[in-house]
C-alpha cells in the first residue's frame, strides 16, 4: 500500500480536470480522444511521471465518453466510436428526451469502464508475467500477430497490413541504433538529411502531427463549416429519467463491456468496431430488439458500454506487452517514453507503485466523468457550440508547443509535425489507414532489433517456426487472423454481390 | 532434401551491414503489397472513374482551396517566423507568444465565414489572451522550452 502515499490532492485534481478536457475534447465533433491526449501531452512535460499519467488517462476516458453528447444532440458522433449511439440517441432526442438518453448513456459508460478496468487490473499481469520469458524470437512474433490483427481486422487487409508496412519503413529512417546493438549506420535516407534524422523522426511529433494537423487539414479542406448553424440542441425535460430504466438491462451491460474491453485489446482496432459489435449483438440476442434504432434505451447502453470499456482493454497489450491497443494508447506510449519509462512484460512487476497509480486514476477518472457529465450535461452541451474558427488555432499552437519541447527545443521537430500532418492528410485521403501505420511506427524499431538480433543468435530463418511451442502456437494465431479476414472478406464480397444483383 | 532445405534458410549475417538487412525485407514486403493492391484496388477503380463513377481523391474532388492551401500557408509561416523571431530573443520564449498571437488570428479569421464586428473581436481578443496564457503557463510557471 506504498502507493498510497503518491496520491495526493493534486493528483486527483489532475485525473479530474483531465476526465473534464477530455470530455469537451470529446463533445466537439472532429476532435477525439487521441487529439485531446496528444495537444494536451505538453502540461506532462512538467508534471512527474505520476501526475501526468493521472491527467492523460483523465483525457482518455473523458475524451472516449465526450462523444456521446453531439451523437445524442445532433445526430453527430463526437468521437468514431459513438456512431452507434446516435441510431437511438437521435431518435431520444427528438422526442424530447435528449437528457434522459445522456443519462442513460453516461451510466452505461461508468459501467463500461469499470468492468474494463477490473479486467485490466487483473488480466494484464498474468499476461505480462506470461510474456516475461519470451526470447526475441517469440518478442517478434507478437509484434508479427499484432500488425496481422490490425489488418485482419481493418475495412480491407491488404490495404491494413499495406499502412502498418509503411509504418514499419517509416520507423527505420534514421541509424540502426547502437545502443539495441546495431552498427551505427544510417539508412533510407540521403546524406544531407543526416543531421536532422540522425535518430529518425521522434515519436510524439509524428503521433501529433497525424492526429492534430491532419484532422485541420482535413477540416480546412472542407471549408470549416459549422454543422449546427441550422440546428438547435434538444434537451428536453429533466425529470424524466430513473434508474429502473435498467431494469433487466444487466445482461446487455455486462456483455457490451466485454465485448469493448475485447475489442480494445485487439491492436489497432478503433472504437467504432466495439461499439458496433455490441450493438449488433444487442439487436441479435435481446428479445425486445424490435425497437432498437428507433429510440431505445438498451441500443445506447450496448453502444456506451462498449465503446468505454475500450480504455481498459485497450491498455492490456500496452502494458502487458509494450503494444498499443488503439492510436489513443500509441500516444500514451509517447508519454511514457517522455518520462524514461519502457513498457512491456517489465512494467509492472518493476513499477509496481506506478501500475497501482494508474488503476487508481483510471477509475477515479471514471467516476468524475460520471458525475460532471451526469450532473452538469446541460454545461457540457453547449461546448459543442463553441466555433471551429476559434479552437482550431488553438490546436495547432498547441501542437507545435508539444512538437518543439519534447527534445527541449529542436525546430526540426515542429517542422516533422507538418509533415506528418501532410502524411496524414494524404493517407486518408488515398484510402489507407491511419492507425495500422501509426502502430507499425511504434512497432517497427523493436521487429527490426528483435528479427535481426534472432538471426544473428541463430543464423537461420527456420528458427522462427522451431524456436518454442509459444513460437507454434503464435503462428497458429497469425494464420488464424489472416484465415478470419479472408473468409470474411469473401462474405462481404457474396453479401454485396447479393445486395447488387437484387 | 532436408540439407537443402536447411542450407536455403540458413543465413550468416555481417555486422557492417546488418542495417540494411530489415528494410531490404520491408521493401520487398512493401513492393509486394503495392503490387496486389495495384491490380486488385487500383486498377478496378481507375477504372471506375474512367467511366465517371467514382472521383480521383484530391484531384477531382471539390475542395475548399482557398482555406486548404491558406491553412498550409499560414502553418508555414508560422513554424518558419517562430525560428526567425525566437533568435532575436532567445530563451525567452517570445517568438513563440508574438508570432502565435499573429498566426491564431489570421487562421481564425480565415476560417470565419461570415465577418461580423463582435466576431472579429472576440477572435482578437482570442488571440491575444490564449497564446499569452499558454505562454505564462508553459514557459513562466512550467520553464518549458518555447522558440
Amino acid at each position: 500500500m506504498e502507493f498510497l502515499s503518491f496520491l495526493d490532492f493534486s493528483f486527483f485534481l489532475l485525473a479530474g480536470f483531465g476526465a473534464l478536457v477530455g470530455i469537451i475534447f470529446g463533445a466537439i465533433p472532429g476532435m477525439t480522444a487521441t487529439m485531446a491526449v496528444a495537444v494536451c501531452l505538453p502540461l506532462t512535460y512538467a508534471l512527474g511521471l505520476h501526475h501526468g499519467l493521472a491527467l492523460l488517462l483523465g483525457l482518455y476516458v473523458g475524451g472516449i465518453s465526450g462523444g456521446m453528447v453531439p451523437a445524442v444532440l445532433l445526430n453527430i458522433p463526437g468521437t468514431p466510436s459513438s456512431i452507434t449511439t446516435t441510431f437511438d440517441g437521435y431518435p431520444m432526442a427528438q422526442k424530447g428526451e435528449g437528457e434522459r438518453a445522456l443519462r442513460v448513456s453516461v451510466i452505461a459508460s461508468v459501467i463500461g469502464g469499470l468492468i474494463s478496468a477490473v479486467v485490466l487490473f487483473l488480466f494484464a499481469p498474468l499476461l505480462a508475467d506470461f510474456s516475461i520469458k519470451f526470447s526475441y524470437v517469440e518478442k517478434f512474433l507478437i509484434i508479427l500477430l499484432a500488425l496481422s490483427v490490425i489488418a485482419s481486422l481493418s475495412s480491407n487487409m491488404l490495404v491494413g497490413i499495406f499502412s502498418g508496412v509503411i509504418g514499419i519503413w517509416l520507423s527505420l529512417i534514421g541509424t540502426y541504433s547502437i545502443s539495441d546493438g546495431g552498427n551505427g549506420h544510417t539508412r533510407l535516407m540521403f546524406d544531407f538529411m543526416e543531421p536532422y534524422l540522425f535518430e529518425g523522426f521522434s515519436l510524439l511529433p509524428v503521433l501529433i502531427g497525424i492526429f492534430g494537423i491532419s484532422t485541420i487539414l482535413l477540416e480546412a479542406e472542407k471549408g470549416v463549416r459549422s454543422e449546427l448553424a441550422s440546428e438547435r440542441v434538444k434537451l428536453g425535460k429533466s425529470s424524466q429519467f430513473s434508474f429502473s430504466i435498467f431494469k433487466g438491462r444487466l445482461t446487455n451491460l455486462v456483455r457490451s463491456s466485454f465485448i469493448g474491453t475485447f475489442v480494445g485489446m485487439l491492436p489497432g482496432v478503433g472504437g467504432s468496431a466495439a461499439s458496433v459489435l455490441a450493438y449488433t449483438q444487442e439487436k441479435n440476442l435481446s428479445r425486445d430488439s424490435s425497437e432498437m434504432g428507433k429510440g431505445a434505451p438498451q441500443g445506447l447502453m450496448a453502444s456506451e458500454s462498449a465503446n468505454n470499456a475500450l480504455t481498459g482493454g485497450a491498455l492490456i497489450p500496452l502494458l502487458s506487452l509494450g503494444i498499443p491497443g488503439d492510436s489513443t494508447t500509441a500516444v500514451l506510449i509517447g508519454a511514457f517514453t517522455l518520462q524514461g519509462i519502457q513498457v512491456g512484460p517489465l512494467f509492472i512487476p518493476e513499477n509496481t507503485d506506478t501500475w497501482y497509480i494508474m488503476m487508481t486514476a483510471l477509475v477515479f477518472a471514471n467516476f468524475v466523468m460520471f458525475f460532471v457529465m451526469f450532473y452538469a450535461i446541460k454545461h457540457i452541451a453547449k461546448v459543442v457550440m463553441v466555433p471551429k474558427y476559434i479552437l482550431y488555432p488553438l490546436i495547432v499552437m498547441m501542437c507545435v508547443v508539444g512538437g518543439y519541447a519534447i527534445n527541449y527545443g529542436i525546430m526540426f521537430d515542429v517542422w516533422t509535425l507538418l509533415i506528418f500532418g501532410l502524411l496524414g492528410y494524404l493517407v486518408q485521403k488515398v484510402g489507407l489507414e491511419v492507425a495500422p501505420l501509426i502502430i507499425g511506427f511504434i512497432l517497427g524499431g523493436q521487429a527490426e532489433v528483435y528479427f535481426v538480433k534472432s538471426l544473428e543468435s541463430f543464423g537461420t530463418y527456420s528458427i522462427f517456426f522451431t524456436k518454442s511451442p509459444i513460437a507454434v502456437v503464435l503462428w497458429l494465431l497469425i494464420a488464424a487472423s489472416v484465415i478470419f479476414s479472408v473468409v470474411m472478406g469473401l462474405k462481404n464480397r457474396k453479401a454485396s454481390r447479393e445486395e447488387a444483383s437484387q | 532434401m532436408e540439407s537443402g532445405l536447411t542450407s536455403l534458410l540458413s543465413v550468416s549475417i555481417d555486422f557492417e551491414t546488418s542495417h540494411l538487412l530489415f528494410p531490404r525485407i520491408v521493401h520487398w514486403v512493401m513492393g509486394i503489397l503495392f503490387a496486389i493492391i495495384l491490380v486488385t484496388k487500383t486498377i478496378p477503380f481507375l477504372a471506375a472513374v474512367k467511366r465517371g463513377e467514382r472521383t480521383i481523391p484530391i484531384v477531382g474532388e471539390s475542395m475548399d482551396g482557398f482555406r486548404f492551401f491558406g491553412t498550409l500557408a499560414l502553418i508555414v509561416a508560422y513554424f518558419y517566423l517562430m525560428a526567425v523571431v525566437g533568435n532575436l530573443f532567445p530563451y525567452t520564449g517570445y517568438g513563440f507568444l508574438f508570432v502565435s498571437m499573429v498566426f491564431v488570428f489570421l487562421m481564425s479569421l480565415m476560417y470565419m465565414h461570415e465577418w461580423t464586428k463582435k466576431g472579429v473581436i472576440i477572435v482578437l481578443v482570442n488571440a491575444i489572451v490564449a497564446p499569452s496564457l499558454v505562454w505564462f503557463i508553459l514557459a513562466k510557471l512550467f520553464k518549458i522550452t518555447l522558440p
